[in-house]
């Protein structure tokens, strides 16, 4: 499904929550790719900042949060750079985003018709009001809810329809990537099943690029086909989704790959990952996952680890057992 | 799936960390450049709130302008030798080393009665806040608590409070008590004014009760004054302060207004009665402004000092009020990096 | 439906509360006004003279037998005779100053409801820049400034020194009442100024901060950053996705502010002389003058319920959420 051609580029991306007396480093310069038509996962506990990296890509960050470094590339031009027309332009003709909670994403006293209508009269003037609802009514047909529910609120529809609703929002322009920031968290099991296959289904007939966000590690693995561990805002391994789980390299991997339940096979005890991450405020010189880790040596206390490549595991990581 | 088709998406980080132009600062130097100051010392020890108001510029301002004012008040027989009910000099004198702020038209030195006054304001106006955001805070908290039956009913109190114009009741009680001292005013502004209070404390106990410490505490078989008293309680300070601030400016106001109408007993010595009385003898018309500046100055002073500290108590119940304080230095920080600089 | 449905029902209990404070604080309170008018005359009453007086106060009978005629009375919009202004029906009394003072408090909730509003827009949507930081603190000190004295300053400066404005009266005493006459709409307008920008000065600094602090909290919701991520034009998402929702609590604030403003009307009317409700309450508290004090009371109460259900309606139109229910 995806090509080698890399469509975002992300290096050394930090940001920062500035607080009144302290600054915390959500995200420590990271670097990643997003491949054309890839759905590429971040996967990682609550508070790693998977979440921020998201919202910057989108250059959404909001206060206290500040980008202070970095670069986030698309075809050779600075995203963080993008001056206001273009900025617009970028903002969802290129890059579209699913918000965790479709009920809070969508405004409550706006009929969702107007919702779909202005981006598309903001982006495509040309097409006028005529066309932009019949691009609307096309949206409604492909999520599968009858067009004539067009002009509701969202409050009369349910969780899963608004949150086909917001993917349908996020199609609009044919954008070429989608962030998903935890699209289907706050929907129940069945229904979140539903979702992931439309969106699976609706990405290999269009074709877009995905960023996709969750807590939950077997959805991401099944629907990803590259996968990024992040830990206390670093990446620590990025690695094809089939080998986090069979052939995770750093030890975090491991950990989170143990403390979720295998989709099929026997039942086995689930081990949690002891002790907690470090304080963004007051982060540690070196590994910063030395603390919890069982294979720590003295030089992880001392020394960060830098992400490298794996040749012989086709992945990249940020340890230093492997050196 | 790609797993074949995985190449590194880059070599090495040192070695394309050299062409980057945007290396993010250090901490240190990010704190410079946004000017993020570490929490002072002498704070370490006091719970975050109380911090957070203690370090607030806007807060302390207001905290400064009230304690000289009570101080003063406080110390108004040391300030000056006159009877603040009695002639001391003639009537309308200009302000002068005898009678710093002049006289009134009765003769009064202004600035004794302004000092002596300002008791009996400030503590009407603080008394019947303090009356009002108490009453508001145990009708919220037990509305927000039990909810139910008990929540209904005080909901309605709640409501027909709010909804009932506070002044014109005022009046109707104050003229059937002939001549109000200062005390039955602040017991009227107190019961008719614990509204908004109530209503904001019950919306906070609300959400409060359905937390994992609220929970837990209730599993464990707590009893529910104890869960009120220690679990929900301290996290309503703030919002008792707030309800208590408001409250007062509430009180300082329609004290002064309804004294200014004549409600009051004409013989207390109050802001408000020196407004009623320089009003009542045309000391505008008649060009003794000394008269009549003072207790306005003094009012809006107090006025002034409340709002500010509750800016202060506004930043802390509602953080996205703080975060904005930033924004400025983000967007500096931006425009110096050649960086679109729009900020939400 | 069935939400305004409950509103009115709420509205009601409320009026039946309001009346019955009325009803009872006199007679909780020692020596009724009956008894004081009674008293006044030191004994130079008969029985039937007395009893001719309880009966015009409304003190004839039991409890709920005088409960039941008050009520009545209150449904005939009889309040009484008027005791200042004899023999004048203190309902009269009541409407006449009343469509003066709605010309004052209807002009300056307006202003500074608008005014006032859009200000908090712009100090949120540039929170944290000049504006903001300068003039948010400005305002909002201004609303802690009792209508008193900023009535008094205004009418110190600009009727006394400047002698811009007049001294008192709600239009000029040559021209008839006629609101279809220009000339006369002006000279109200012109008699109104100063009374209405006191009691702006003294409100708009409200709507301004709490338009600001919705907006602020509205700013982080996912929804307009979701407006923000769509590239939609700054005004479309400032006015049509944040002001929007922003001024649905105003709207039930702004209610709920009408008789805070009342409150105010009654002290600028008094210093410039204006013959609104308020500069008649003034006169009947002065006199004693309780059917008046009463009837203003009711009054008001009923403008303000009124004003409450106007605003439960727009909300209705306004919210689709609440349209369903």
């Amino acid at each position: 499904m995806s090509s080698d051609r890399v469509l975002l580029e992300v290096r050394n991306l930090t940001v920062d929550y500035v607080g009144d007396n302290s600054i915390a480093r959500a995200v420590d310069g990271i670097d990643f790719d997003i491949r054309e038509g890839e759905a590429f996962g971040l996967a990682g506990e609550s508070g790693c900042g998977k979440s921020t990296v998201a919202f910057a890509l989108a250059r959404l960050t909001r206060l206290p949060g500040l980008v202070s470094g970095g670069e986030v590339k698309l075809d050779g031009e600075d995203v963080l750079k993008f001056d206001k027309a273009r900025l617009k332009a970028y903002r969802w003709r290129e890059v579209s985003f699913v918000f965790q909670s479709a009920m809070n994403a969508l405004n409550p006293v706006i009929p969702i018709s107007e919702q779909i209508i202005d981006v598309i009269e903001t982006h495509e003037p040309n097409l006028g009001k005529e066309g932009a609802r019949k691009r609307a009514v096309e949206l409604f047909e492909l999520i599968g809810i009858p067009p004539a529910r067009l002009d509701e609120y969202s409050h009369q529809f349910s969780g899963g329809m608004r949150q086909r609703i917001c993917i349908a929002i996020a199609l609009a322009l044919k954008p070429r990537l989608i962030i998903m920031d935890e699209p289907t968290t706050a929907l129940d099991v069945v229904v979140q099943r539903d979702i992931i296959e439309q969106i699976v289904e609706l990405k290999n007939r269009l074709g877009f690029s995905v960023l996709f966000i969750t807590h939950d590690l077997g959805l991401m693995i099944e629907f990803c086909d590259r996968i990024g561990v992040m830990y206390s805002g670093e990446l620590v391994e990025v690695a094809p989704s089939g080998s986090i789980l069979t052939n995770p390299q750093h030890p975090y991997t491991k950990a989170l790959g143990n403390s979720f339940p295998p989709l099929t096979g026997p039942r086995v005890r689930l081990e949690g990952i002891s002790g907690t991450p470090p304080r963004l405020t007051d982060l540690p010189v070196g590994c910063r996952f030395a603390a919890r880790c069982p294979y720590a040596m003295p030089v992880c206390r001392e020394q960060a680890p830098a992400l490298r490549f794996h040749p012989e595991h086709q992945s990249e990581a940020a340890c230093h057992l492997l050196n | 799936m790609s797993e074949l088709a995985h190449t590194p998406a880059f070599p090495l980080r040192a070695e394309s960390a050299a062409d980057l132009a945007a290396a993010a600062p250090s901490h240190p130097e990010l704190m410079r450049e946004l000017g993020v100051r570490p929490r002072p010392g002498w704070t370490a020890n006091l719970p975050a709130g109380l911090a957070s108001f203690l370090t607030n510029g806007k807060g302390m301002a207001g905290v400064i302008i009230l304690l000289v004012l009570v101080v003063m008040s406080a110390a108004a027989p040391l300030l000056s030798d006159y009877n603040p009910n009695r002639r001391a000099g003639k009537p309308h004198v200009m302000p002068s080393y005898e009678h710093v702020l002049g006289t009134t038209r009765l003769g009064k030195d202004v600035f004794t009665q302004l000092v002596y006054g300002g008791r009996v304001s400030l503590s009407v106006g603080i008394g019947a806040g303090a009356f009002a955001a108490l009453i508001g805070l145990a009708l919220g908290i037990s509305a927000g608590y039990f909810g139910g039956r008990t929540d209904e009913i005080i909901s309605f109190f709640v409501n027909v409070v709010l909804v009932l114009p506070g002044l014109p009741l005022i009046i109707v009680i104050a003229t059937m008590v002939e001549a109000a001292s200062p005390m039955v005013i602040g017991l009227v502004l107190a019961l008719t004014g614990w509204g908004w209070a109530a209503r904001t404390i019950r919306t906070q106990t609300l959400s409060l009760r359905t937390r994992e410490f609220v929970l837990s505490a209730e599993l464990l078989g707590e009893k529910k004054w104890r869960i009120i008293l220690i679990e929900i309680f301290p996290n309503m300070l703030s919002f008792f302060m707030g309800g208590l601030v408001l409250g007062t400016i509430a009180a300082i106001l329609a004290e002064a207004a309804l004294e200014f109408i004549g409600l009051g007993d004409p013989n207390a010595v109050t802001w408000g009665t020196m407004l009623f009385w320089a009003q009542n003898n045309l000391a505008l018309q008649s060009g003794a402004w000394w008269e009549i500046w003072p207790p306005c100055i003094a009012i809006m002073l107090t006025g002034a000092a409340l709002v500010l500290v509750n800016f202060a108590v506004d930043e802390i119940t509602n953080p996205q009020l703080k975060a904005s304080r930033k924004i400025g230095r983000i967007k500096r920080f931006l425009t110096r990096r050649g960086r679109g600089a729009d900020v939400f | 439906m069935i939400f305004l449905a409950r509103r009115i029902a709420f509205y009601f209990a409320a009026f039946f509360l309001a009346i019955t404070f009325n009803f009872l604080i006199p007679r909780l309170m020692p020596g009724s006004p009956s008894d004081r008018i009674i008293a006044s005359f030191q004994g130079r009453l008969n029985e039937s003279q007395i009893a001719a007086i309880r009966k015009a106060y409304g003190f004839e009978g039991n409890l709920w037998e005088q409960y039941v005629t008050y009520v009545q009375s209150v449904f005939r919009l009889d309040f009484g005779i008027s005791t200042v202004q004899f023999p004048e029906p203190t309902a009269s009394l009541l409407f006449y100053g009343a469509q003066w003072t709605l010309v004052i408090v209807g002009l300056a909730i307006f202003f500074a409801f608008f005014i006032g509003s859009f200000m908090g827009i712009h100090a949120a949507w540039n929170r944290g820049g000049f504006f903001d930081s300068f003039f948010t603190p400005i305002n909002v000190m201004m609303n802690a400034f009792t209508p008193a004295i900023v009535a008094l300053v205004l009418f110190y400066a600009f009727s006394l020194q400047l002698k811009w404005f007049p001294l008192g009266r709600a239009h000029d005493p040559n021209l008839m009442p006629n609101w279809f006459d220009l000339k006369f709409v002006g000279s109200v307008l012109y008699h109104a100024t100063l009374p209405v920008l006191s009691i702006f000065l003294v409100s708009f600094g409200g709507w301004h901060l709490g338009m600001r602090n919705v907006m602020i909290n509205l700013l982080n919701e996912d929804f307009v950053v979701m407006a923000r991520a769509k590239g939609l034009s700054e005004n479309r998402i400032k006015y049509r996705y944040v002001a929007r929702n922003a001024i649905l609590p105003q709207i039930t604030a702004l209610a709920l502010s009408i008789g805070f403003a009342l409150g105010g009307a009654l002290v600028t009317e008094q210093v410039f002389n204006y013959p609104g409700l308020g500069k008649f309450t003034f006169t009947a508290i002065g006199a004693r003058d309780y059917s008046f004090i009463q009837g203003q009371l009711l009054l008001l109460t009923c403008s303000v319920l009124v004003a409450n259900l106007l605003s439960d309606i727009a909300n209705v139109i306004l919210d689709p959420r609440l349209r369903g229910r």
